[in-house]
C-alpha cells in the first residue's frame, strides 16, 4: 500500500454554479489505477463522490475524466501523486459525470437494407480499424473545431465512415456528413490522441468522407481552388515574389567540415510565402556542418490535396516527389514544414527517412547559441506533434536558446486541415483561443516550427511570432557578436 | 392514473447486455418495449467485456450434433439437454442476425467467418473480432437499438419485481438519484447478466452484482444449480488491482502454453490429450494444484506464454490483451504472464423453459441469469451464443403474452419505501459488507469446497445479512440493495453447493469420495425456491 494524494473536481447541480476542487488523501495499492484511488475516496472520505465506471478494463467506455486536462480512461490509467480528476469538457452532471446520453443516441446506426452476408476480407480490413470505439467521448472532449463550430464530433463521423464503407447498408449520407461539419475538422489529431484505442479518425474517416464529399462535388470552393492551382502549377501557393528556391544553388555547403548530407523538402508555403525563414534555417544548418541538396524540380508533397479529400491526382505527386529525392543519394530527406513532414511521413512509402529539423538537429547534437534574455512559450503544431510526434527536440533547442521558456498546452490554433482557407470564421475563432492561451503564459514571444500556425497565430497576438530555426540563428549571432566583442576587447 | 414516475409498457426487459438487447430487439416487434439499464445502454454487463469469441456451427465438416456433444461433455451432463440442442442449432442464425445488423467478426476469406479453436470443442467452431468479439456483438445490438423505438431507460435499476396475482407485471425501480419509479409491463424479461462480483477474484464488471438471480428468487421462482460457479483458468495476478481480470482462453485457443514455475507444461499432467485447451474446470483445478503445490509464479500465479508465436499474430489477434499488457508493463511478444484461476460465471440460474419462460407465469429470463444451458461447466464460447439465441427467444416470448389490465402498486411501493428508511438507518458501509462477503465466498466457495468451508462461508453470509447496508443519501439507497442481492446470491450458491454432495463439473466437493464419472451420477440438478434446496435423484425425481 502507498499514500497518494491527488484533487478532485467536485460538481453538485443543486448547490454550486460550478465545479471546486477538492484534495483527498487515501491508501491506495501499488499500481493503483485512477478509477481504484476514486474508489478509495468513495469508500474512506466521502461515499457521495459521483463518477461512471464498469467494466474496470477499458472495454465499456465509462469512466473517461480528464486527468492533469488530458482524457483518459480512469480504470486504465495510473494514478500519480498530485493529479487533478475533472469530468471531461462536456456538461457535467455531478462530480465527474457528464452527460452522455444525449450524444450517443445521436449516433448513427447502419440500416440494414443491404443483402445479409458476412464481409470480403477487403472490407472487413477497411472497416475494423473503424470499429473498436468504446464510446468513451474522450475525442469528444479532446476535439478543438467542436467547440467553436457546428460540428457532429470526431466519433460520430467515425461512424459515418463505418456506415459508409459497409455494402449492408446502401445508404448515401455524404451531404449530411457534409451538414454535420465534415469541412470543420482540422485534422489536428487531438482525437488520435486522446483515443484509448488509437482509431485514426482524421486519416481513416475525416479525409476519406472528404473524398466521397468531392466526388459528390461537395468539396468547399475555397479548396477546389487550391486543388486546381496545385494541378496547374505543382503549388498549394503562387508566386508573388522571388522563391526560396530561385535565390539558392542545387547544393549548399557547410560552413566548415561536411558533418552530413541531407536533401531538403522546402515545402510550399516555406518556398513561396516565407523563404526568409528558410534561409535562417539553412544557415543554421550550414553552421551545423550539414550539405544540403535542393533539388528543383520537387513539387507540393498533396497534403492541402488529402486534407480536402481531393486526391485524384495525389500519385503523380508522390512520384515525382519520390524519384526527384531519391536521385540526390541522400537517406535522410529534411523538412521544415510540420505539414509537409506529417505528409511524408504518414501518407507516403519512402525509400528514405523523412526528418524534421528539430529532430535532426538534436539526433545530431547542435551548436550551442548564446542564451538570449527572452521569455518566450512554443506552440506545438498539431502536424509536427501529433503528427509527428516530434515533442521534445524543440524544447531541447529551446532551453539551450533562451533565459525562459514557458509551456502552454498543445491546442490546434485552426489553421490545419484546410480550416483556414474554407471556413476562416472557424479558424479565427481557434487562433483567438491561441492568443488568449500565449497571453496567459505572460511571455513575449511565441515560437513555433509550422509555417501555417506562424502565419495563423501572428494575426491573433500581438506579440511576435517566431519560427525556431530564425530564433537559433539570432542566438548564433548574438554568440558571435559577443565573441567579436570580446576578441576587440583583447586587442 | 399513473403518474411522473411509472412508465406503462408491453415488455420490460431488465438489463442492457447481450441478452437484454437481443431481447429488446425481439420483443419490440409486438409491442412498446422499455431497456432498463443499469447503466448507459450497452456499457453494462459482461458481453462488452467477452474478448474470445462464439461458437456457432458454420462449416459443413462441423455439426450441431457435434456441439451438441461437446457442450454436454463439458457441461459434466448436467445441462438441459433440450436448452442445450436449442443452442448449437439456433446458434448459426443468430450470428447471421448479427452480419444483417452490420457486425464485423473477422473473415477467414471473402464471406467465410473465421474460426478459432477453443477449450473442450473437437472443432475450431469459434468465431471472433480479433479479442473483442463480445465488443463487437455489443456495438452491433446498440446500433440497431439506437435505430428501434425501443424506450430505453438508463441508469436506473430494478430493486424489486411488481408482482400480481402471482404473474409478473413490473418493476420497482431506483434511478441514480435514488428517486422510485414503477415500471408496468404485460411480460417481463430478466436479463441481468451474472453475478461473480461476491467473489474476491473475478473478471465481471461492477454490474455483475447478481440482481436478476436475487429479483427472481425473490419473486418465488425457481432456480437451477447455483453452486456450479464457472472459474476461468486465467485472471491477471498483477499489479494487485488488476487482480482477476480476463485473459482470454483466446490467447491458449492461438497457441499460448501454461507452465509452471519449473517451466513445466503442467496440464501434462492433467489432460495430455487436450493439455491447454482442455475444459476450464480441467484447467483452473490444474492451476490451482500447481499454486497449492508450491510451483507458483512469485506473484502467486502460473506462466502464460505466446512469446514463442509470430509478433504480428499477437498484435492482430489479440490486440486488447497486449494493450492491456502493455499498459502493466508486460510485453506479452516476449514475456510470459502471469495468470491464476478468477471467478468468471455462473452456469447456474432461473429455471427456464425452451421458451425462456420461468417458473413465474409472464416472467421470461435469457443469458447468464438462466441456469441449464452449461450444466456443470461452460464452454469458452457458448455464453456469446447464448444471449443471441436465448435473448431472440425470451424477447418473442415476452412479446407474445397477452395485454393485460396494469397493475396496481401503491402498497407494494409503500413496503420499498420502508425498505429505504431500513437504508437510511443502516449500522454498516456497504464497501464494508461487500468486501467480507468477498472474502468469505473466495475461501469458503471457491474452486475447492468442503462442507465446513462452505458452512464457514454460510454463517459470515447470515452474520452479514444481519447487519443494515447504510445509505448515505437517498443517492446510496441502489447500492443497499445490491449488498442484498449480492448476500441473497452468495446464501443461494452456497445452499446449492451443500445440497450437491458430488464433484461434477466446476463444483468440487475435496471432502466427498465417489465413484462414478459424470455420466453416471445419480444425481440431477439442484433446486431451490423460497427457503427449499433439493438436489435431484437419477430418474427426475427429487
Amino acid at each position: 500500500m502507498k499514500t497518494l494524494t491527488f484533487t478532485v473536481a467536485r460538481f453538485d447541480p443543486a448547490t454550486d454554479d460550478s465545479p471546486h476542487f477538492e484534495k483527498y488523501t487515501v491508501e491506495v495499492n501499488e499500481g493503483a489505477r485512477i478509477l481504484h484511488a476514486l474508489h478509495a475516496v468513495r469508500d474512506a472520505i466521502d461515499p457521495t463522490l459521483a463518477y461512471r465506471y464498469c467494466c474496470g478494463s477499458g472495454q465499456c467506455g465509462s469512466c473517461a475524466v480528464r486527468v492533469d486536462g488530458e482524457p483518459v480512461l480512469a480504470c486504465m490509467e495510473e494514478a500519480t501523486e498530485g493529479m487533478v480528476v475533472e469530468a471531461l469538457n462536456l456538461p457535467v452532471e455531478r462530480d465527474l459525470m457528464v452527460e452522455m446520453e444525449s450524444y450517443l443516441s445521436g449516433m448513427e446506426g447502419l440500416v440494414p437494407v443491404g443483402e445479409t452476408r458476412l464481409l470480403t476480407r477487403a472490407e472487413n480490413d477497411a472497416i475494423r480499424p473503424l470499429r473498436d470505439c468504446i464510446e468513451c467521448l474522450a475525442c469528444v472532449s479532446g476535439c478543438p473545431a467542436l467547440q467553436v463550430a457546428e460540428f457532429s464530433g470526431p466519433t460520430a463521423m467515425r461512424q459515418e465512415m463505418r456506415i459508409a464503407l459497409d455494402p449492408r447498408d446502401p445508404r448515401d449520407r455524404v451531404e449530411r456528413t457534409v451538414a454535420d461539419g465534415l469541412f470543420t475538422c482540422t485534422t489536428c489529431q487531438r482525437c488520435v490522441q486522446v483515443c484509448p484505442k488509437e482509431i485514426k479518425i482524421p486519416g481513416k474517416a475525416i479525409e476519406k468522407l472528404r473524398e466521397l464529399a468531392n466526388r459528390k462535388g461537395l468539396t468547399l470552393p475555397k479548396h477546389k481552388e487550391v486543388a486546381l492551382l496545385v494541378q496547374r502549377t505543382g503549388r498549394s501557393v503562387e508566386r508573388i515574389k522571388p522563391t526560396f528556391m530561385e535565390q539558392v544553388p542545387d547544393v549548399i555547403e557547410p560552413v566548415g567540415e561536411v558533418k552530413g548530407e541531407v536533401a531538403f523538402f522546402v515545402g510550399c508555403m516555406y518556398n513561396s510565402r516565407l523563404p526568409e525563414t528558410a534561409l535562417d534555417m539553412i544557415e543554421v544548418m550550414r553552421r551545423n556542418g550539414y550539405r544540403i541538396h535542393i533539388p528543383k524540380d520537387q513539387v507540393c508533397c498533396g497534403s492541402p490535396l488529402i486534407r480536402t479529400g481531393q486526391t485524384w491526382f495525389l500519385d503523380e505527386l508522390k512520384h515525382t516527389n519520390i524519384r526527384v529525392f531519391e536521385k540526390t543519394g541522400c537517406d535522410v530527406v529534411l523538412t521544415m514544414c510540420a505539414g509537409c513532414g506529417s505528409t511524408l511521413k504518414n501518407d507516403y512509402v519512402t525509400p528514405f527517412t523523412v526528418k524534421d529539423v528539430n529532430e535532426v538537429l538534436t539526433e545530431g547534437g547542435f551548436e550551442a547559441p548564446e542564451k538570449l534574455p527572452v521569455r518566450v512559450t512554443y506552440h506545438d503544431p498539431c502536424h509536427l506533434y501529433r503528427g509527428q510526434d516530434v515533442h521534445d527536440p524543440p524544447r531541447e533547442i529551446l532551453r539551450s536558446l533562451v533565459e525562459e521558456f514557458v509551456e502552454m498546452p498543445a491546442r490546434c490554433c485552426g489553421a490545419g486541415g484546410g480550416v483556414r482557407s474554407g471556413l476562416p470564421e472557424e479558424a479565427a475563432e481557434l487562433g483567438r483561443q491561441r492568443g488568449e492561451a500565449i497571453e496567459e503564459t505572460g511571455a513575449e514571444m511565441v515560437v513555433t516550427s509550422c509555417p501555417f500556425c506562424e502565419f495563423h497565430i501572428a494575426e491573433h497576438t500581438d506579440k511576435p511570432v517566431i519560427n525556431i530555426t530564425t530564433l537559433l540563428r539570432e542566438g548564433y549571432a548574438e554568440k558571435d557578436e559577443g565573441s567579436e566583442e570580446e576578441k576587440a576587447g583583447e586587442k | 392514473m399513473p403518474g411522473d414516475d411509472v412508465v406503462d409498457c408491453h415488455v420490460l426487459v431488465i438489463g442492457s447486455g447481450g441478452a437484454g438487447c437481443r431481447a429488446a430487439l425481439e420483443a419490440q416487434q409486438y409491442g412498446d418495449t422499455v431497456l432498463l439499464s443499469r447503466t448507459l445502454t450497452g456499457k453494462g454487463g459482461c458481453t462488452i467485456m467477452a474478448e474470445g469469441g462464439y461458437n456457432a456451427v458454420l462449416n459443413e465438416n462441423d455439426s450441431c450434433l457435434l456441439h451438441y456433444e461437446d457442450t454436454l461433455r463439458g457441461g459434466a451432463y448436467l445441462n438441459d439437454p433440450e436448452l442445450a440442442e436449442v443452442l448449437v442449432a439456433e446458434s448459426p442464425e443468430r450470428f447471421f442476425d448479427l452480419a444483417r445488423w452490420g457486425s464485423v467478426f473477422d473473415v477467414a476469406e471473402d464471406f467465410v467467418a473465421a474460426q478459432r479453436p477453443f477449450g473442450g470443442q473437437r472443432f475450431n467452431r469459434t468465431c471472433y473480432a480479433g479479442d473483442r468479439s463480445g465488443h463487437e456483438i455489443m456495438a452491433t445490438l446498440v446500433e440497431q437499438v439506437r435505430n428501434s423505438d425501443i424506450h430505453q431507460i438508463q441508469e436506473e435499476a430494478a430493486i424489486e419485481l411488481l408482482m400480481e396475482d402471482g404473474r409478473a407485471a413490473g418493476a420497482f425501480t431506483l434511478d441514480r438519484d435514488g428517486t422510485p419509479g414503477v415500471i408496468r409491463a404485460d411480460a417481463v424479461v430478466i436479463a441481468t447478466g451474472g453475478g461473480t462480483q461476491i467473489y474476491d477474484i473475478s473478471t465481471n464488471c461492477a454490474a455483475g452484482t447478481g440482481d436478476g438471480f436475487a429479483l427472481g428468487w425473490r419473486a418465488g421462482g425457481e432456480l437451477v444449480d447455483m453452486e456450479m460457479i464457472q472459474f476461468h483458468p486465467t485472471g491477471a495476478v498483477y499489479p494487485p488491482d488488476a487482480r482477476g481480470r480476463l485473459i482470454t482462453e483466446a490467447v491458449r485457443g492461438e497457441g499460448g502454453v501454461l507452465k509452471n514455475s519449473e517451466g513445466e507444461r503442467f496440464m501434462a499432467r492433467y489432460d495430455p490429450g487436450r493439455m491447454e485447451l482442455s475444459t476450464r474446470d480441467v484447467v483452473s483445478r490444474a492451476i490451482a494444484n500447481e499454486i497449492l503445490e508450491g510451483r507458483g509464479t512469485p506473484h502467486g500465479g502460473v506462466y502464460l506464454d505466446v512469446s514463442h508465436l509470430p509478433a504480428a499474430q499477437i498484435e492482430e489477434r489479440l490486440p486488447i490483451m497486449l494493450e492491456q499488457y502493455l499498459t502493466f508493463g508486460v510485453d506479452i511478444r516476449t514475456e510470459p504472464m502471469e495468470v491464476a484461476p478468477t471467478a468468471h460465471h455462473i452456469m447456474g440460474g432461473l429455471r427456464i423453459s425452451p421458451g425462456c419462460q420461468t417458473t413465474i407465469p409472464s416472467l421470461f429470463a435469457c443469458g447468464e441469469v438462466t441456469g441449464g444451458v452449461h450444466g456443470a461447466n461452460r464452454l469458452g464460447g457458448n455464453a456469446l451464443a447464448d444471449t443471441q439465441v436465448f435473448g431472440k427467444r425470451a424477447g418473442e416470448g415476452a412479446g407474445k403474452a397477452a395485454v393485460r389490465k396494469k397493475a396496481d402498486y401503491a402498497a407494494r411501493l409503500a413496503r420499498q419505501e420502508e425498505r429505504f428508511a431500513r437504508f437510511e438507518n443502516g449500522t454498516t458501509p456497504p464497501h464494508e459488507i461487500v468486501s467480507a462477503l468477498k472474502r468469505a465466498m473466495w475461501d469458503g466457495a471457491g474452486i475447492f469446497r468442503t462442507k465446513e468451508g462452505l458452512l464457514a462461508a454460510q454463517a459470515e453470509v447470515t452474520r452479514l445479512s444481519a447487519l443494515i447496508p447504510k445509505a448515505y443519501g437517498q443517492r446510496g439507497r441502489l447500492e443497499c440493495c445490491t449488498v442484498e442481492n449480492m448476500l441473497c446470491l452468495s446464501s443461494l450458491i452456497i445452499r446449492g453447493a451443500l445440497v450437491r454432495e458430488e464433484s461434477r463439473g466446476a463444483h468440487v466437493r475435496k471432502d466427498v469420495t465417489q465413484d462414478w464419472m459424470p455420466e453416471r451420477s445419480p444425481f440431477g440438478h439442484t433446486i431451490q425456491k423460497g427457503d427449499s434446496c433439493i438436489i435431484e435423484k437419477k430418474g427426475g425425481a427429487a
